[in-house]
């Protein structure tokens, strides 16, 4: 509760900085801010006093439990290192700063709330304020028309996606008679469930889906990735891919789970079909960001793994995945903004003879790829076989030897970037080199390889 | 006399937004939605909820169509203009619409609704009794969206301010 009130403020902050002239000090002050609220939040650990203002008591709407602090605190974390990357990417852009800052500081406000909510109108709300931020975000390069593209594709599909979470939501109000998890839980366990409120679950799950980008929901996904400004695609890739799935996991572990056995073939199908399309459709792209969108939607797929697992409680195996998919996703993007901007392309062409021109990017690349693909001994391997040993231990065999089969499948097109590295000739534009990216990728490969030293210790934290 | 106004007022919703989907001319369809739109506010008003029946007329009669209107008048949209979906696009979503209504149908009519003990208030839909529900138990969600508009608002003076060179 306090994380999100103290989050607010900051994004408050951030929109009234340009009043007083402080653009030069806002990002410092933001990303101080980050850490200071990372502190705060992280101090509410295993404490669970209801929230509530004054004395108007608020547990019906929010509950941080450990679960939500945990996923709070990563996603503070994607924020600092995503406005690290921040302060060079928009160096031009100074006349908008606040208002782009301002406006991903409520996207984390819209996570917050998506990681905490107790009742299905916070739910809602989260999502709404995380989405509309990123629509306007995703079209912010207002004189290019791929970002306008962007903007609007996302903003007609997610507006879609919400009415089907809105009608959803409304079939299980109509049948439970409530909006709070707590009610709902008690609702499916006294056993008279209505065939609305299954009709409502389902449109619920269409929409979650949505937002996660699981097949056949994920047509937007590449090409709101391809279009939308490079920093905003790592912020989509990254923190709002873990807000959703947090949401998502959070909705079956905390609300429906008595209704699993219902929705449980869909989300088998979906999953196996989230799984091999990312993968293959990923392998015949040239365009890193697309190649990163459906690698995107094939991890959305192994994650989905950890959701059919939530009822023997997988929280710690799909935070571990989060953690390790979206801190490879920011290093990644870090070094690849660079070569972007470097190179002026975003194909894979753009990275090639990167070895030459700059060993220590590339072997930077190479670690997030490799770590993506799944490979000892980093942390995406660690994350894939805990999801994995989870969904076996819930009896789901085949699937999960379907996903080993396509995560294999998966080495090939990350293989391809580190190829075009390490083996093609170099092209004569030469590397800039900014130091924030450099600090951001080296953060983020100390964590990706750090991570695997203390599994043990963050497979424990959500028991 | 209740009944027959309800079962007037659903006619004629239904009527009118067959009519909006039906209208050749986007502009008769704003304006049939205009129509749509008084309806559904008739009905909340025979559900006694009089103040979000005067919200919906404010905000969706109001404000948002007129947007339509200057939307559709400005995009200037004729036949040539209109793409053109195939017809085996149309097949499809016909089938899976009208697969998705007759569940939502059947699934509606087969759910015993149970008794609500509606509180015994005849003033339930009115400004206090939504006010004293939006500042205790929805206090949250209330304060909450505000972030939601700032950020819209944000977002619509970024995107529309006219750029100094």
């Amino acid at each position: 509760m306090t994380t999100l009130l103290y989050t607010t403020c900051l994004g408050l902050f951030c929109m009234l900085a340009e009043v007083l002239n402080l653009r030069k000090l806002l990002i410092p002050a933001v990303i101080l801010g980050l850490s200071a609220i990372f502190v705060v939040n992280m101090q509410q650990w295993g404490i669970t006093t209801p929230a509530s203002i004054g004395s108007v008591s608020l547990s019906h709407m929010v509950k941080m439990d450990n679960f939500a602090i945990a996923f709070s605190g990563l996603a503070i974390v994607i924020s600092i290192l995503i406005f690290v990357l921040a302060a060079n990417y928009y160096k031009d852009d100074q006349n908008h700063i606040s208002d782009y800052l301002s406006i991903m500081v409520f996207v984390l406000c819209g996570a917050l709330v998506m990681f905490s909510y107790n009742n299905m109108a916070m739910l809602f709300l989260g999502i709404e304020i995380l989405s509309i931020s990123l629509y306007i975000m995703a079209g912010s390069r207002r004189f290019d028309t791929r970002s306008n593209e962007s903007g609007m594709k996302y903003f007609l599909m997610g507006a879609f996606a919400s009415g089907f979470l809105l009608f959803g939501i409304a079939l299980i109000y109509g049948a439970s008679g409530t909006f709070e998890l707590e009610g709902i839980t008690k609702y499916i366990a006294a056993g008279e469930v209505a065939p609305m409120f299954y009709l409502g679950v389902t449109l619920l799950l269409f929409a979650m889906l949505f937002k996660v980008s699981a097949v056949p929901f994920h047509f937007w996904s590449p090409d709101v990735y391809e279009g939308a400004p490079a920093l905003i695609t790592a912020f989509m890739s990254t923190l709002v891919k873990v807000a959703a799935f947090a949401a998502l996991y959070r909705l079956f572990s905390h609300c429906l789970g008595g209704t699993m056995y219902y929705v449980e073939p869909l989300l088998i199908i979906v999953t196996g079909a989230t799984i091999i399309v990312g993968n293959v459709t990923a392998l015949s792209q040239i365009n890193v960001k697309r190649i990163l969108a459906y690698s995107g939607i094939a991890h959305a797929g192994y994650m989905l793994l950890g959701v059919l697992s939530s009822q023997t409680n997988a929280a710690s195996s799909v935070f571990f995945y989060a953690a390790a998919y979206a801190i490879a996703t920011v290093g990644l993007f870090a070094l690849a903004i660079m070569t972007f901007k470097s190179n002026f392309s975003e194909n894979v062409d753009a990275f090639n003879g990167l070895a030459k021109k700059n060993p220590v990017a590339a072997a930077l690349i190479s670690i997030f790829m490799l770590s993506l693909a799944g490979i000892p001994p980093f942390a995406g391997f660690l994350g894939k076989y805990y999801i994995f040993s989870e969904a076996i231990r819930n009896g789901y065999v085949t699937l999960t030897l379907f996903a080993v089969i396509n995560s294999i499948i998966a080495v090939y097109y990350y293989l391809k970037v580190i190829i075009a590295m390490y083996s093609q000739p170099a092209n004569d534009k030469p590397m800039v080199v900014h130091p924030t990216y450099m600090v951001v990728a080296i953060i983020c490969a100390a964590a990706t390889i750090g991570l695997t030293l203390v599994p043990d210790m963050l497979m424990q934290i959500l028991k | 006399m209740s009944l027959y106004l309800f079962l007037t007022l659903a006619i004629l919703t239904i009527i009118s937004a067959l009519a909006v989907v039906f209208s050749k001319n986007p502009m008769y369809s704003v304006l049939w939605l205009i129509v749509c739109f008084f309806t559904i506010a008739g009905h909340y008003v025979l559900l006694n909820a009089q103040f979000l029946a005067i919200v919906h007329l404010i905000v969706y009669a109001g404000a948002i169509m007129v947007l339509f209107l200057f939307v559709v008048m400005l995009l200037n949209l004729n036949a040539d203009t209109e793409p053109h979906k195939s017809n085996l696009s149309k097949i499809a979503s016909a089938i899976a619409a009208g697969l998705f209504f007759v569940v939502l149908i059947a699934s509606i009519r087969a759910t015993a609704l149970g008794e609500f003990n509606l509180p015994n208030k005849t003033n339930i839909g009115f400004v206090e009794e939504v006010g004293k529900k939006l500042f205790t138990d929805f206090l949250l969600p209330f304060e909450i969206s505000s972030v939601l508009f700032l950020s819209a608002m944000i977002g619509s003076v970024l995107l529309a301010k006219k750029e100094k060179k």
